[in-house]
């Protein structure tokens, strides 16, 4: 993909340091980036590829304080592509539907049978957590909100929720890795 | 009796799904660039949103909207 950082956001650039960086992170995050976005954005290659774009410009704006450490930059790309898709789907208005996680059987998986294997994996984990833990995620997280917006809806403060999902993530990465679909 | 507590490094799974919001966002983030702990756990549950997404595929068509795939 080529690096299109519009000409207004270079202005800042003083060093041929940042020109460096940029390019960079296209060359080695570009595409592995761009494949994992094209999840959330449902195989919308060009919204996926505007998300990878306005992600690797805020990696690349906050340079300075990112360690070059590739598996933490890495998590972090994928912290901040989420919260670019996220957003756009918020001010789309788009709301995922108000349903329980779907069966696999319902689940057409663009990339074929191996994705729906993986739904349903994944939404069988899902049900193994505990109500509290399983709650947590799915009016957060599946249901684009964030954590203010989930505990006024749950009615328990932040905290909470912070705290249920938490403990859901890791008993859900537990379950997936047992299942042998998380490493 | 004030609100309870929670430890800050519990965080790091609402940062990872990047549900925070933002003001908190902000601060987990200064928090883990020096805590290792943090960045630790972070690296480990990486994976799960994506994982998570394999759930989201049904709603590919509410989706697309003006963003049709090419
Ligand atoms: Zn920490």
């Amino acid at each position: 993909m080529p690096c299109r950082i519009p000409e207004s956001r270079l202005e800042s650039v003083k060093t041929n340091n940042d020109h460096i960086l940029a390019e960079e992170l296209y060359q080695e995050f570009g595409a592995p980036l761009l494949r994992h976005v094209l999840r959330s954005t449902g195989g919308d290659l060009q919204w996926a590829e505007d998300v990878v774009q306005e992600t690797l410009l805020r990696a690349w704006r906050n340079a300075g304080n990112l360690r070059r450490e590739r598996g933490l930059l890495w998590a972090w790309l994928l912290t901040v592509a989420r919260r670019v898709v996220i957003d756009e789907r918020r001010r789309r208005g788009v709301r995922p539907r108000e349903t329980e996680p779907p069966d696999a059987d319902a689940v057409p998986a663009p990339d074929g049978a191996e994705r729906a294997l993986e739904a349903m994996l994944v939404s069988e984990a899902l049900r193994q957590l505990s109500p509290e833990h399983r709650e947590a995620i799915e009016q957060t997280y599946l249901r684009d909100r964030t954590i203010g917006e989930a505990a006024e809806i749950l009615g328990v403060p932040p905290g909470t929720v912070k705290s249920r999902l938490y403990y859901g993530i890791r008993a859900l990465r537990g379950i997936l890795k047992e299942k042998g679909v998380a490493s | 009796m004030s609100a309870p507590s929670h430890d800050v490094h519990e965080d790091v799974a609402a940062y990872a799904l990047g549900v925070l919001d933002e003001a908190d966002h902000q601060a987990f983030e200064r928090h883990l660039m020096s805590c290792e702990e943090c960045q630790a756990e972070l690296r480990e549950m990486s994976e799960v949103p994506g994982l998570l997404d394999a759930l989201r595929d049904d709603r590919s068509d509410t989706l697309s909207g003006d963003h049709t795939p090419r």
